[in-house]
């Protein structure tokens, strides 16, 4: 599982100089150490530094809270403090791994629970998504193959495509479209696909694309329960659901709220990945995908490394529609400084859902298919490729240690977090709910993939 | 541009912006969002009701309190409604 910790990029130009001296004076391990992984992979190599900072800022805030006397031999304080630091780094490092495990495990669970009571994710109608046109009930196993690759192919093109157009119009600052599409396609994901996860849509089977989704719906297991929807109700669950959604994720709202509806459409999209992919055009386009991943974050040419550094550049946040963000970040608005307030995971300016969008490639498990809902986990996906695009522990750090400051280092502590693309969550889910779909030993091959992702 | 980003921590806010979101909760939730409603009280119950107090406080809990009344409209509502329905199903058929 890749995670991309709170970045201390030493990019941003008067945040990083103070933070570092800061933190180099204060703790020693952590900033080396964060110093020199951003060269190798600044998008992906964001480190928690926050963690370990903030106990070592805690710890070494000042010999003099220490009660130390002046007097106490500055080699052995050292020594004290960066022992206290390593311990802290590991401490760190784990709490954020921690800290991410949770949204995915959550993110799984819902998937493969959604799969083993509403059969119908299981069952193969034979229909098809428009982007992957070709069946894969074929007679020889040779000419399944192919269509498979032909279907992965396909998919993966348009994964790319969308990628770059993200990555242009970061590049040239077409914010307003970015945001509205992002807008948009939260706003389809949220309403749409719940809707049609609770209720089902005989009528979209003729309109649209997607195959006969009545089924695809808990109704299945309300009929079976004997509980009646109506829907009244129904309207008034999936707008309240869908607005407050929107809220949370594009404007102001709770951490854990924001927390939860993202991992809700990562696992709608993860779901409807895993009813209408065909079985080796999935598994192809994950392998795939990782694989682009990989490329496309480290090569110098990648998409996804200009947006890093076009981010970097700009010194922009990263659009919290897309991503993950375990705790939230604060930036103070200081008088003398004028860095914006900034909440991680909430939508910044439309500059970083750009940069988000962009790194759409890599996600592999959120094709385009509505523009709209998939390419935005799909962008956070990327998202989490990029890093931290925003020293924002760092400028934090920096504030507190201004005299006008806020108060406690230790607070750095619960907001210092981590983020985590949700094309994370969606490709991992999707990987453990096709495995527990279609494996005979289903918990078996579900635990197994489990414990490998989380490894 | 757009958004404003900060912190959805709410300790960190200043007290007139945590005033104003909370305010603004209260007023989304009237277009039939009870959810929101929801969201305001469980929210910002520990800022209205827990914290010493501030001069913001007794607005804040005004709205933490009416959130609440239209909430329990909301569930009284729908809890009616839903066991009629419920009730009269057969006969109404499906």
């Amino acid at each position: 599982m890749q995670v991309s910790l709170a970045n201390e990029s030493p990019t941003p130009s008067n945040e990083a100089p103070s933070a570092f001296c800061q933190k180099d004076q204060q703790q020693l391990n952590t900033s080396p150490e964060a110093i020199q992984q951003p060269q190798e992979a600044p998008a992906t190599r964001a480190r928690s530094r926050g963690g370990s900072g903030d106990e070592g800022a805690g710890d070494g805030s000042g010999p003099e809270p220490n009660g130390q006397p002046p007097a106490a031999p500055p080699a052995r304080v050292v020594e004290n403090e960066e022992e206290e630091d390593e311990e802290m780094t590991l401490k760190y490092g784990a709490k954020h791994v921690i800290m991410l495990f949770v949204p995915v495990t959550l993110c799984m669970v819902v998937v493969v629970a959604t799969i083993k009571s509403v059969s119908f994710y299981t069952k193969n109608d034979g229909q098809r998504l428009i982007y992957t046109p070709f069946p894969e009930e074929t007679d020889t196993v040779a000419q399944r193959a192919v269509n498979s690759i032909l279907n992965a192919t396909i998919m993966i093109t348009v994964i790319i495509v969308m990628t770059l157009v993200l990555v242009l119009l970061y590049k040239y600052r077409c914010y307003k479209v970015i945001q509205g599409w992002l807008f948009l396609s939260s706003l389809l994901l949220l309403f749409f696909f719940s809707f049609i996860y609770l209720h089902g849509f005989p009528c979209l089977r003729r309109s649209l694309p997607l195959p006969d989704v009545r089924a695809l719906s808990v109704r299945e297991v309300f009929k079976t329960y004997n509980v009646a929807m109506d829907y009244f109700t129904l309207a008034i669950v999936v707008w309240n659901f869908g607005v407050v959604g929107m809220i949370c994720i594009h404007w102001k709202g709770p951490l854990r709220l924001q927390q939860a509806y993202l991992i809700m459409i990562s696992a709608l999209m993860a779901l409807v990945f895993i009813k209408y992919l065909p079985e080796w055009t999935a598994w192809l386009i994950l392998a795939v995908i990782s694989v682009y991943d990989l490329l496309a974050v480290l090569c110098p040419k990648g998409p996804l490394r200009i947006l890093v550094e076009t981010a970097q550049e700009r010194n922009e946040p990263i659009f919290p529609a897309l991503i993950y963000s375990s705790t939230m970040v604060w930036l103070v608005n200081m008088a003398d400084t004028d860095r914006p307030k900034r909440n991680s995971t909430e939508a910044s300016p439309p500059q970083q859902q750009t940069q988000d969008s962009a790194v759409e490639s890599p996600a592999p498990s959120s094709p385009s298919q509505d523009d709209g809902g998939f390419t935005s986990s799909w962008v956070s996906q990327q998202e989490h490729r990029l890093g931290q695009l925003q020293s924002t522990e760092e400028t934090r750090r920096e504030i507190q240690q201004m005299p006008s400051a806020r108060p406690p280092v230790e607070d750095d502590d619960e907001e210092r977090g981590v983020k985590l693309g949700l094309g994370d969550f969606i490709f991992y889910s999707m990987l453990v709910g096709k495995a527990s779909a279609t494996a005979s030993g289903d918990w078996n091959t579900t635990l197994a993939c489990f414990v490998a992702i989380l490894i | 541009q757009g958004h404003c980003a900060f912190t959805m921590n709410l300790e960190r806010l200043p007290n007139e912006e945590k005033l104003t979101l909370c305010r603004k909760y209260y007023l989304g939730g009237f277009a039939l969002l009870p959810f929101l409603w929801f969201v305001n009280v469980v929210w910002f119950f520990k800022e209205a009701f827990i914290k010493p107090p501030f001069t913001e406080q007794t607005q804040i809990k005004s709205y933490v309190k009416r959130s609440a009344l239209g909430l329990l409209f909301w569930v009284s509502v729908l809890t009616t409604w839903i066991t009629i329905y419920q009730h009269f199903r057969a006969q109404w058929g499906e």
